[in-house]
């Protein structure tokens, strides 16, 4: 009985799944017919000259979760060894619930504590590179790389703490000091679970709306030519998820191509998420093994 | 495609099976004061409203047109081109409020002198053709950071249709935009060089500075009440409640509590000129 009922759950999750990219792929046809692969690879977004190409806001969407990737890695890393190899076990769980709430907080309060603070911190710290205002791409990824945090630090120290103490016994045993033990058993030990906790990162910084929304600047159409260049950093842009949290997605609604073309944003931003989602999940499933 | 409309069809279809309930469509300019209004009726009157912004001013014209709802919201007046399409329905334009553009830019540019703009030049920094202030007047160069209003919004709109005519003819252009008064307040009063179009209300003089627009023979007319008023002040819409015919019934009690000062308090509140600030 249990397990005909967890097939049968396990069934509706998955055809819940199928059903969704299934409603994302038929609503989105209309733009793939009228652009084809243009739709992925075009530079310019014109919706009244019906001209859909997502490059930039797919370059936008990648660049802010890098940008947040980069700077949040090594100080998660950091502090989750805090947490799991130095903190006693008592001070430890006090930390690390603090720091999943840190997790749960709305993301509009970030976006609202990226503009109180961020915007004008960035526009002034940058001042000589010239930024036109402080909704920058920079901004986005630095308000993110605080969003995924938690996400980072908590999963890393799970990773930690997975790894078996008569490990570290054996380490300190062989005359080891803490340090090296740290660095040479429990990291090595929990290369895979930390490769994990990046990646859900990297799908929580991927698929952030209303945040990045607020301090991005949504600007279209802009993709530099050197795509790692910094200044291009300190520009607005747009990311796919800033475009379908705008007005645009109303415009939209009864024109069947534009819809396509929103429908289609939302297939992109699924696609790389669910990726990334899976190889997270696939990677530290494997470190059990 | 399909499933969504009939979706939504369905949606209205289903109330019209209990009675009396008042349903109304339109702009979203209008839809902000009108929602609060329809929440307190629902709570003090125990009025059953549906209030919903399907297409804008043009979804209110053609549901009120095709008699699917007994109130429609429109911030533009019914066109003689909508009267024809529905030559059984008699449009009664009910005039609740006036929303006024001001063009607004930051303090050190309204230091450096630019109080006012033409149309002319308007165009020309919205098309890019102009990107610092010193070529509009100011005493020295600092580059312009144009914050658009995002399109569809009604802002937006009038701004469009002010300086080119007809919204649609607007050319597309890649500008960082902004939603929300308050976005577009906080973000131009925090950046240099900044310019936005803000509902005038919101334009407070300390923060954010309303430009007067210049005509051509030289006359600054800035958005102050009277000018709005007097509409010497070119980017101003009024914001219509629209029924067929008189309203009777809950239409009647909606309408009267939007021209009730209480309901005049709510157009103010979302950032619209009262009657009383029209001289009516």
């Amino acid at each position: 009985m249990t397990r005909a009922l967890s097939w049968f759950f396990s069934f509706v999750a998955l055809g819940a799944v199928t059903l969704l990219v299934g409603v994302f792929v038929w609503q989105s046809l209309p733009v793939w017919h009228h652009e084809g692969w243009h739709y992925i690879t075009g530079t310019k977004w014109f919706f009244r000259q019906k001209e859909f190409g997502t490059l930039p806001m797919i370059y936008g969407t990648v660049i802010v979760a890098l940008i947040a990737l980069v700077l949040a890695a090594p100080l998660g890393f950091g502090a989750a060894i805090f947490t799991a190899e130095y903190l006693p076990r008592r001070v430890r769980l006090a930390v690390k619930v603090l720091i999943e709430l840190l997790a749960g907080v709305p993301s509009v309060v970030y976006g609202l504590l990226g503009i109180l603070l961020l915007r004008d911190w960035i526009y002034n710290l940058f001042e000589k590179f010239e930024p036109l205002s402080g909704d920058t791409l920079l901004t986005a990824g630095v308000l993110l790389a605080v969003m995924i945090l938690p996400t980072i630090v908590t999963l890393s120290d799970d990773a930690l703490r997975g790894v078996s103490s008569a490990q570290r016994r054996a380490a300190r045993g062989l005359g080891l000091t803490h340090a090296e033990t740290v660095l040479s058993i429990a990291l090595p030990q929990a290369k895979r679970g930390l490769g994990a906790a990046l990646l859900l990162a990297l799908g929580r910084a991927l698929g952030e709306t209303i945040a990045v929304f607020l301090v991005v600047g949504r600007q279209d159409n802009n993709l530099p030519e050197h795509v790692f260049s910094l200044r291009a950093w300190l520009d607005a842009g747009q990311t796919i998820t800033s475009k379908l949290g705008g007005s645009e997605t109303n415009i939209a609604y009864g024109d069947h191509v534009h819809w396509g073309a929103m429908v289609g944003l939302a297939l992109l931003l699924l696609i790389m998420t669910g990726t990334v989602t899976l190889l997270g999940t696939g990677f530290g499933k494997r470190s059990d093994a | 495609m399909k499933i969504l409309p009939s979706l939504l069809a369905l949606l209205v279809v289903t109330p019209t099976l209990f009675a009396e309930t008042l349903k109304i469509n339109g702009s979203t300019t209008v839809n902000l004061p009108a929602a609060e209004a329809a929440e307190i009726l629902r709570v003090e009157q125990k009025m059953d409203i549906q209030i919903d912004t399907q297409g804008g001013s043009s979804g209110g014209i053609s549901m009120l047109g095709d008699g699917l709802i007994q109130i429609g919201m429109a911030s533009k007046p019914v066109s003689d081109d909508d009267r024809a399409k529905f030559p059984k329905v008699k449009f009664d334009e009910i005039h609740v409020g006036q929303d006024a553009v001001a063009i607004i830019v930051s303090k050190d540019v309204w230091d450096s002198g630019v109080h006012a703009l033409t149309k002319q030049q308007i165009q020309e920094i919205y098309e890019s053709k102009i990107t610092n202030w010193k070529d509009v007047g100011a005493k020295k160069s600092i580059r312009i950071a144009f914050f658009n209003k995002e399109p569809g919004r009604g802002t937006w709109e009038v701004f469009a249709h002010w300086v080119y005519g007809d919204p649609k003819k607007a050319p597309q252009v890649s500008f960082p935009e902004v939603g929300g008064n308050e976005e577009t307040r906080n973000k131009v009063s925090s950046t240099r060089g900044a310019l936005s179009q803000l509902s005038s209300s919101w334009a407070d003089g300390k923060k954010v500075f309303a430009l007067g627009i210049k005509g051509d023979d030289g006359k600054v007319v800035d958005p102050t009440n009277e000018n709005i008023a007097n509409k010497s002040y070119p980017l101003s819409r009024p914001l219509f409640l629209l029924t067929n015919g008189e309203p009777t019934g809950a239409a009647r009690t909606f309408v009267d509590f939007m021209l009730s000062d209480r309901g005049q308090e709510l157009v103010k509140k979302h950032g619209y000129m009262r009657l009383k600030d029209l001289g009516k």
